[in-house]
């Protein structure tokens, strides 16, 4: 399931728990970690000169600058080098941060990328006012595999993967999601917890819901759970299904820590990058800063 | 020591000179190697005894020394009206002295001509239209970047970027290779959303040629399959070169000639082996300048344009929005106050103004529009052009430059700017760093693309 | 002397005038290259002509551009003066009279009181030329002696005329010192700075062309200056 992850990392704190997930699972799934960091762009028009992501200063990322930086990352991760033994390598690229993770994934096509949250800097810095969206908007909307994100402290784990949650909305990204899921709990012999949030905000909804409505909703929803998911695990027994009522992105968060979740997987289905547009950001980004577990982004385009 | 091992009077010309000049950190040895390069005063009279005739003579000579140049330009208005940046001493205490001198000039001038050419003058051309003698000291100061590069005392990455056009044909070490794979990896990341989208490659008799930046290429391939988008919506019969795509041209900013010869040929190479209708070019000011203004003079074309008609994209752009191949869905139209920043190098010196007019009336909401001051054929430089934005040894002084822009700007209240231009879109970016302003900029693709009405064909179905 | 000045030394001034011109005009043109000037002269005549044309007139109307619009004071003091220097030589009556009897023609002729009221916004516009001179920075350092000199030249025979106008008791001597200079000033009009009364026109045309045929003439509705 995960012969290839892709790890990439500021090499700061902001991708501590990334990493130390990464690691963890390279360890116990017996994979092979790219460690893989960008410079940033050039500053300038044609020339190497890059901010440097810890120190912020400008540098030339030439030979030397960059072998220099894969010792430094080297040095960072020193102690949980010790997990992958000597199955992994270190990746410095120069360029816009989502896109040359693209490009690394092209290149290495990776089971699974890893990626922190932001780094800070980069928040500030105009590079990303202008490529709008966050790295990971970017990446989990183009990626050909899902990218695994970590943003906070309790949502780095120790072990392997036992409890799965599979949010879905009955959208097409959706089920591929769900084959990934199912997939991915077959192989490691996990728990599925299929579930929906019914959204009855009134902006959703364009009304306050009647609670008929809502139980009408709920019913709805199960009916289309088991009728679109169920035949298709016919040998596979552990599943559990639930529909909640709710924000969705808050239900999700509570469903997955009243089941001790310790993976949320969801489809990705931004077209392009809306995070600009839609100021409190999609579902999935809102889970993403909320969830005590990693959260795992499907896209269509993932290959099955 | 006359000639150094990496500043000399050679052009670069193949990968390993180009390896072992980019190794040299910010240009550090090389900087230090021009301290102690010799001039070649021979060379430099035979260059001025063939190449400077009647007009550029004239010129020199001419010029009343009536000051109506100073006000013209950004640099002396940004620099507290500093007397030796107007236009006319930058170039009669540069090249007017090296031809009253007949070439005996020493190494100390050329250090002071170099910082002349390539930190007080972006090539603009803005004092050209405010000389009553039609004097264009930008033409001048180009014409002193050649003399200055053949003798060597020519800025590192400058050197730099014409080496990658003599080695790779392109800005940068991208090979014809990596442009098509990155065009194709575009059209797998963007098919999904778009369905039936591909890029054509080196289709024979297209309506149209498209070419780009190298730098869309190696770091915004979102350019790239942006303009296959809405190539696609528009239902264009288009193709791209596999060789002969990249439209710029460090080379001409470098003042080195002959690379701007072999690069603009691979480009009429494309044109003339793949037989377009014509050719669109990517939204980069200079390069339309090179590839389409200057480019047929520098590869000999006695008629001054390329072998098929070019435009820009800007162009293609206000073409496909007026006869409706392209539709803005018109509440998606830019509601907020937004600017337009002309480009000199195809507004001031290729007659575009109205054309850019033309697509913000399509594509921002009655009255979101204001225009800086001043405007169109009069607008200033970015802070940027000419191969500033690019050196490393003169971005204090670049920086200092943006500040026209930026008030130009404030004075608008845009918090968009759109920049159909890569060296103006990266003075923005930068201007927007170093000083902080609150603004927004972007290319045309990426607005479009939020606005267009998708045809039915090409929607996703789900 | 007078016989000498107004004889062989006026049609000398008159030929080295117009010969040293042509050859100016000549030479520019020969000396123009499309490959080196980067402008297709040939293959965009039309073009060509139109803008050389749009740049030579609109250069011509005081505030016809935006230059001229943005530095209104000089662009008074500029045609004055320009306006002054050519039409008080050419218009004056006692100079028709002069023509008329030494190469058989004459122009129109100013009214006498508008040329003593040129003639002294002549003198005076140059004063206030000179004085920019030395007062902007931005013009002081690219003032060379040159610019004084042929100020000086364009000058002279404005003063020594006026002289004549106001000093009768010494008007021969004047007069001698007129002809005098304004002959040098015919002489000298080749030779110095003073030739852009045709390499004006001819550089406004070039560019004009540039930016006619090249720079976006050909788009575009023609520069606007």
């Amino acid at each position: 399931m995960f012969d290839r992850i892709l790890l990439a990392t500021s090499a700061t704190e902001a991708c501590d728990h990334a990493a130390r997930v990464a690691f963890n699972m390279a360890e116990r799934y017996k994979s092979y970690l790219n460690i893989f960091h960008v410079l940033g762009l050039p500053t300038r028009a044609y020339s190497q000169d890059v901010i440097d992501v810890k120190t912020r200063e400008r540098v030339t990322a030439d030979e030397e600058y960059i072998a220099w930086v894969k010792e430094e990352i080297r040095g960072y991760y020193e102690r949980l080098l010790e997990k992958t033994g000597e199955n992994y390598g270190i990746e410095v690229a120069v360029g816009a941060p989502h896109r040359e993770i693209l490009r690394a994934a092209r290149n290495n096509d990776p089971d699974l990328i890893v990626m922190g949250g932001s780094t800070g800097h980069m928040e500030d810095s105009a590079y990303k006012k202008t490529t709008a969206g966050s790295t990971f908007q970017r990446v989990a909307r183009a990626a050909h595999c899902p990218v695994l994100v970590v943003t906070r402290p309790a949502a780095s784990f120790w072990g392997g993967f036992s409890r799965i949650v599979l949010g879905t909305d009955f959208s097409e990204a959706s089920d591929v999601a769900f084959e990934y899921a199912l997939q991915l709990a077959r192989a490691l012999d996990c728990e599925l917890f299929l579930f929906h949030a019914v959204d009855i905000s009134a902006m959703a909804m364009g009304k306050v819901m009647a609670q008929d409505d809502i139980e009408e909703n709920l019913r709805v929803a199960r009916r289309r759970m088991r009728s679109r998911y169920v035949p298709k695990m016919p040998d596979f027994e552990s599943y559990t299904m639930d529909a909640w009522e709710g924000l969705p992105y808050v239900e999700i968060t509570k469903y997955a820590r009243e089941k001790q979740a310790d993976l949320i997987v969801m489809a990705h289905h931004a077209r392009r990058d809306v995070s600009e547009k839609v100021p409190m950001g999609s579902t999935m980004e809102q889970v993403i800063v909320r969830a005590a577990c990693p959260v795992l982004s499907i896209n269509r385009g993932v290959k099955k | 020591m006359p000639e150094g091992a990496l500043c000399n009077k050679q052009p670069v010309d193949t990968e390993e000179q180009l390896k072992a000049l980019l190794a040299d950190k910010g240009g550090q040895t090389y900087y230090e190697e021009m301290k102690h390069l010799d001039v070649d005063v021979e060379m430099l009279r035979q260059t001025l005894g063939k190449s400077l005739k009647s007009r550029l003579r004239t010129w020199l000579s001419m010029c009343a020394r009536c000051g109506m140049c100073a006000d013209s330009c950004f640099f002396y208005r940004i620099n507290d009206r500093d007397p030796k940046q107007v236009p006319a001493y930058k170039i009669q205490s540069t090249l007017g002295e090296i031809v009253r001198k007949n070439g005996k000039v020493d190494n100390a001038f050329m250090h002071m001509a170099m910082e002349t050419a390539w930190a007080k003058c972006t090539c603009c051309n803005r004092c050209a239209m405010y000389c009553p003698h039609g004097i264009d000291v930008g033409v001048m100061i180009s014409y002193l970047r050649g003399l200055l590069y053949q003798q060597g005392f020519v800025p590192w990455e400058m050197k730099v970027g014409a080496g990658m056009h003599r080695v790779y044909r392109a800005q940068m070490d991208v090979t014809p290779e990596d442009f098509v794979d990155t065009f194709e990896w575009m059209v797998e990341e963007y098919e999904e959303d778009y369905p039936g989208l591909n890029v054509p490659v080196d289709k024979d008799d297209a309506d149209i040629l498209y070419t780009v930046n190298a730098r869309e290429v190696k770091h915004y391939p979102e350019d790239l399959a942006e303009a296959a988008i809405l190539f696609n919506i528009a239902g264009e019969n288009w193709t791209v070169p596999s060789k002969g795509w990249e439209l710029t041209s460090l080379a001409m900013f470098a003042g080195d000639w002959e690379a701007c010869r072999l690069q603009v040929e691979s480009v009429y190479d494309a044109m003339e082996r793949l037989k377009p209708k014509r050719m669109v070019g990517t939204e980069c000011g200079h390069a339309h300048r090179a590839t389409v203004v200057e480019g047929p003079y520098w590869a000999g074309r006695s008629d001054g344009l390329p072998p098929v008609k070019s435009i820009h994209y800007v162009e293609w752009v206000a073409e496909a929005l007026r006869t409706g191949n392209l539709k803005i869905d018109p509440e998606k139209r830019i509601k907020e106050p937004v600017t337009i920043q002309d480009s000199c190098n195809y507004i001031r010196n290729h007659g575009l103004r109205d054309v850019t007019r033309e697509i913000m009336s399509y594509i921002a909401e009655p009255g979101y529009f204001i225009d800086m001051t001043p405007n169109g054929e009069h607008n200033y430089c970015c802070g940027g052009g000419g191969g500033f934005n690019g050196i490393g040894l003169y971005r204090p002084q670049r920086n200092k430059a943006l500040i026209t822009k930026r008030d130009q700007i404030m004075q608008t209240g845009a918090s968009l700017v759109i920049a159909p231009c890569h060296n103006c879109w990266d003075a923005i970016r930068d201007l927007e760093e170093e000083y902080q302003i609150g603004i927004r900029w972007s290319f045309l693709k990426p607005l479009l693309i939020d606005m267009v009405i998708v045809p039915e064909h090409m929607k996703p179905k789900e | 002397m007078h016989a000498f000045l107004t004889g062989p030394m006026f049609y000398i001034s008159i030929a080295v005038l117009v010969i040293g011109l042509l050859v100016r005009v000549v030479r520019y043109v020969r000396g123009l290259d499309w490959k080196l000037d980067r402008v297709a002269y040939r293959a965009h005549r039309k073009a060509g002509i139109k803008g050389a044309a749009r740049s030579i007139f609109k250069w011509l109307v005081p505030f016809g551009t935006r230059s001229w619009r943005v530095q209104p004071v000089m662009t008074v003091v500029f045609f004055v003066f320009h306006i002054g220097v050519l039409a008080v030589p050419l218009f004056l009556l006692a100079h028709n009279m002069f023509l008329e009897e030494k190469l058989g023609f004459s122009f129109f002729t100013l009214p006498a009181p508008a040329a003593e009221i040129l003639s002294w916004a002549v003198l005076a516009a140059a004063l206030v030329l000179v004085l920019r001179r030395i007062a902007l920075p931005e013009v002081r350092i690219l003032t060379t002696f040159h610019d004084y000199f042929i100020l000086a030249l364009t000058a002279a025979p404005f003063v020594t005329g006026l002289i004549c106008r106001y000093d009768p008791a010494n008007y021969d001597f004047w007069l001698l010192v007129h002809i005098a200079a304004g002959e040098l000033l015919l002489i000298l009009i080749p030779f110095t700075k003073l030739s852009h009364v045709v390499t004006f026109f001819l550089s406004r045309a070039q560019i004009g062309m540039d930016f006619g045929i090249k720079r976006g003439g050909m788009k575009g509705k023609g520069m606007a200056w």
